[in-house]
Formats: C-alpha cells, structure tokens, sequence
C-alpha cells in the first residue's frame, strides 16, 4: 500500500518575462514567511531576473543553475533530490520553482515527459512543493500538451485541476519504446557468481577506449546488475557485451520473472527501497529492461 | 551553414561526442575544434556591436556544444550538428538575454545607490576632488564591494563601438576585444569548463584501494592475481581480496548519493561583464 504523497508538483505556464517573476516570486514568498526553505531552479539569466525582483529575499532563497542539470533523468532526479535533501535539512519544507531545459526533438519531448512523470513519485516521501515553470515562446507544443499528464494542477492564467494528469507507471510504460535487439552483441561465458562476472567483464573492458575511471564505474553498475540476477534472477543465463553507436553496451539475461515497474531505480535507496537499481542508472548512460526471448534482460549503456 | 571539416565520418563523430560526454578531455578538445567554425557561424548573427562580445558568444556556444553531447542520442536519427546547434544558439541567447537585460534595482538597492550618490556629492562640494571609493565606503556605511556594485548599476554599459581614445583613427572599444582563437584562449576555456560528465566514483578511493581495483581487473594496465598484487604490498591475497572488497563497497554507496546541489549564490554574468567594460 502506497502512502499518500507528501509532494506537490504543479506547473506554471507563462508567456512573458513579468509572468514568469510575478509567479514565481509570490509563490516564494508565500514560503518565506511560513518559514520554508525556497529554491529557483533556472538560467543564468533567469536567476539574475529573480534575484533582482526578491531584493532583499534573495538572500534567503537558494540558487541553482539548471544549465548542466537535464543530461539524463535519471541524473536530473539525482540532482533535485539532493537539493531537497540538503534544503530539509534547514527547514521541515520546502518550496522551490524550476524551469527545465527539454529540448525539441520527439525523442526530447518523449524522454522529459517521462522526467516530469518519474518525479510525481521520486519525492512523493519529500515534504516539498515543486512549481515547474515552462516558457510557453520556447518550449515545444507537445511539451506543454504533456505538461498536463504530469502536473496535477496547472497555472495558465489561473490554477487549474488537470483532467489530464495520468498514473506516472502507467505513463512511463506508454512512453518507454521498445528496445531493439543488437544482434552485433557478442556472448561472454556463463558465470556462477558475482565475482567471476567481474573478472570476465574486466577481461571485455580491456579492448574497449575506455578511461580506467569509466571502466571501474561499468564494473560498479554492471555488479550491481549481476547481484540482481544472482538474488532475484535465478542466476544468470547470458551476458552479452559490445559498442553500439560508439557506447560500451552490457546486456544481462536471467532466468527470473524480472520486474515490470517502469521506475524501477529512479527512487533513491531508502528503507523499503534498494540500492542497486538507482546505482545502476546514475552510473550509466541509460538502462533498459525488458522481456525478451531469451529471458528478463536488462540492457545497460555506458 | 556547417564549415567543419568534412571528412569526418559519422563514426567518428559518434565516437568523439560519447568520449566527451564520459569526460575524455582530448576528444573534447577534438570536438570543439571541429565545431568551432559552426559555432563561429551562429555566433556570428548576434550584433557584436550590441552588449556581447565575440569571446563571450563562443564561449557559451562551446559550454552548449558540450551540453548537447551529454544529451546526444544517434539513434534518434538527428545528424549531431542539428541537434547540438540548438543548444548552442539557445546559451548564447541566455547569455545575450542576461547581459542586455536593463538592471532592475531592488527598493534596497536603489536607495543605497542614492545614498552613494550624496556622498560623492557632499564629498565634491567640500572637497572640491572625486571621492575614493574608501571615502564613499566611510561616508556610507556600505563595504567596498557594495559600493562598487552600486556604482556598477549605474554605469551606462559601454558600446563595442565606442573609441577607446579621442579621434577619428581611434579604435573600437569592440576591436580591443581578443579573439581566443588568436590567442589560444579555447585551452583554458576548456580547462575551466566542467567537462567531466561521469561521475568519478574512484575519487572516494585511497591510492592502494585504486591500486588494487586497477591491477586485479586490468583497468589501464595488465590484470594481476590477487596473490601477486599481495606479494607487491607485502601482504597476504586474502589481505588483498579485503581491500578490494571494502574499495567496492565504497564504490557503490557514493554511487548511491545524491549528487550535492550547486547552491552557491552565482554571479551574474551581466555583472562581471558591466565591471569589466567599465575599467
């Protein structure tokens, strides 16, 4: 049984600077004087605009530029949840708006509605109230049409209930395309324990370009990949390793069930919550599992 | 229009974007130089008569060209270039929005900048000279660094076409600006720039912890039994399979962290550049 959630994660649609600030900022000092931590994730530029309308406010709001934040997101999740953990540490909530940085392609529109969706639940347990801001002359259509799946209430000229706002397992499945098969893999030998699977992955990222700090950060994700399968799994069935456009690719098969949740290692370690998954993602470029003729594999791309 | 170099095969620039995004700092270089005419070009239809400069533009439009390639995916069918260039543009656009941006004072700052302006004409009056910014400091109450951020906002921002000296052959304040290409200012550009995208979890290690892990398991050097990398520290495999074991386990639980937020208050780009042009 799933607690109710402590987050609340809304969107602000604006369409000019001044929207933006006069949002923003009354909702921040709203928070202020409840004596909630607050935080604006944004640009540069948009943090020069905020800092000059809180004035003296400024200086109790914390800063974040969101600029190298949106590479993954998994790695973005990683980054707000620090920045939350680090802000509960002052105060029993906090408030904070973010602009996100999503791109334009379908691919991009695709990825960071899953980003918006995966956060309704990666700080549900987080007393925290999260406005997401979009800028509604740059972000993609399709963007803001998404929006309203992810966001249970919506600012656009005033706050509104979305009828849109979907289950985030649910939208995530949707989302999530199907892997394709890399028939170019090559098999490695089958292994009966953990620390066989290390030395004979080792052996793999010998002829692989890569740094011996890369390299050390595949054997600590793939580990945790192959414990799962040792655990959970049944043992493993295949290990497949090669390059697949330029990325060292690492696929295990196991003779278990698997898992069908979509959020499977985008919640951070916690009672209740393990570790190995989320290690997994933050160490690697993506990771995908899924069903496949050979059994539960889970593919992951450095 | 694209001017790099095109003999680049697709493989190759596959293989340069997925290097620099896991932090490999000579295919970063590689990728910026190849891309650096394209940066150029975009840079190129800002007005660099306008409150930006060159350097500046190319700069942004490197950090973006980076940004881009941690984002990159090839199978979504996007040629590099046109995913990137919207990255690229879109920094220096932000950087363009920020510096432009007419200063806005806060209540607070607005009567501390009225304040500062008395004093220097109190300061005028009885003196008869310009008051140092000591003496403004002393008048005012403020420190040294306020002052001058006072002063900073009320400076009428230098045009690039401004003469640098008096006469018709002088100049542009523009043409004083270096161009880091000229100058090789792209290497520490780079160098200042965070282009380390993995993380490096092997910080957390001592150097016998790395020593192990490396040589057990052949990363940038030939694998070694856990006996033979034993009888190099003088202990036992056994000895040696522990460290391993902890070094690991360290591994994993500063994977399991949560990066620490960047919250340190930043420093408006507009601000360093308004100081800068005003000196």
């Amino acid at each position: 049984m799933s607690c109710p959630s402590l987050l609340r994660h809304n969107a602000l649609v604006y369409e000019s600077d001044e929207e933006y600030v006069d949002g923003s900022v009354a909702f921040l000092r709203e928070g202020l004087e409840a004596g909630e931590a607050c935080a604006v994730g944004q640009t540069r530029d948009g943090i020069s605009r905020m800092r000059e309308a809180l004035g003296d406010d400024a200086d109790r709001v914390a800063f974040f530029d969101v600029s190298s934040v949106y590479t993954r997101p998994a790695h973005a999740v990683a980054q707000y949840y620090g920045t939350f953990l680090t802000l509960l540490r002052e105060a029993p909530s906090v408030r904070a708006v973010a602009e996100g940085q999503f791109g334009f392609t379908a691919a991009d529109v695709r990825e960071w509605t899953t980003y918006e969706s995966i956060t309704n639940v990666a700080y549900s347990h987080l007393p925290v109230w999260v406005v997401c801001t979009y800028d509604a002359r740059r972000v993609p259509d399709a963007l803001i049409d998404a929006m309203w799946e992810t966001h249970s209430h919506v600012h656009a000229d005033e706050w509104r209930t979305s009828e849109h706002f979907e289950d985030p397992r649910d939208l995530v499945s949707r989302l999530t395309p199907a892997p394709e098969p890399l028939p170019g893999l090559r098999s490695l030998p089958v292994v009966r324990d953990v620390d066989s699977f290390r030395e004979s992955l080792a052996r793999e990222l010998g002829r692989e370009n890569l740094t011996a700090d890369v390299a050390m950060n595949v054997l600590v994700a793939c580990t945790e990949i192959a414990a799962n399968a040792f655990r959970h799994g049944g043992g493993i069935e295949e290990v497949r390793v090669g390059q697949v456009d330029a990325r060292f690719v690492c696929e295990v098969v196991d003779r278990g069930s698997g898992f069908d949740d979509p959020l499977a290692g985008y919640l951070a370690p916690r009672e209740g919550v393990g570790a190995g998954l989320w290690v997994a993602r933050q160490l690697s470029w993506r990771l995908d599992a899924f069903q496949s003729p050979a059994g539960f594999s889970v593919r992951i791309w450095f | 229009m694209l001017q790099r170099d095109k003999s680049i095969s697709a493989k190759h620039e596959r293989e340069l974007v997925v290097a620099t995004d896991r932090g490999d700092q000579a295919a970063c270089r590689e990728l910026v130089e190849r891309f650096l005419p394209a940066i150029g070009g975009l840079a190129r239809s800002f007005d660099f008569g306008g409150p930006v400069g060159r350097s500046e533009l190319l700069q942004e439009g490197v950090a973006g060209l980076l940004f881009a390639a941690k984002r990159y995916d090839p199978a979504t069918g996007t040629p590099f270039w046109a995913y990137a260039s919207f990255w690229v543009r879109k920094s220096m656009q932000e950087l363009v929005a920020d510096v432009a941006r007419p200063v806005a004072l806060s209540d607070h700052a607005a009567r501390g900048l009225a304040q500062v302006k008395a004093a220097r004409r109190s300061h005028l009056q009885t003196q008869g000279a310009e008051p140092t910014r000591s003496e403004l400091a002393e008048a005012t109450g403020y420190s040294l660094g306020q002052v001058d951020s006072l002063l900073a906002s009320d400076r009428v921002p230098r045009s690039f076409e401004d003469p640098v000296a008096a006469g018709e052959a002088a100049a542009t304040f523009g043409e004083t600006v270096a161009d880091p290409r000229a100058e090789g200012e792209y290497e520490q550009v780079l160098d200042r720039m965070e282009t380390q995208a993995v993380r490096s979890l092997a910080d957390q290690l001592g150097a016998r912890e790395r020593a192990v892990l490396e040589s057990h398991y052949g990363l940038g050097r030939s694998p070694r039994t856990l006996k033979e990398i034993g009888s190099d520290f003088g202990i036992s495999a056994e000895r040696v399979r522990q460290i391993e074991k902890e070094a690991l386990d360290k591994l994993r639980l500063a994977a399991a962290e949560p990066p620490l937020p960047r919250t340190r208050p930043l420093e408006s780009k507009r601000e360093t550049l308004t100081t800068h042009r005003s000196q």
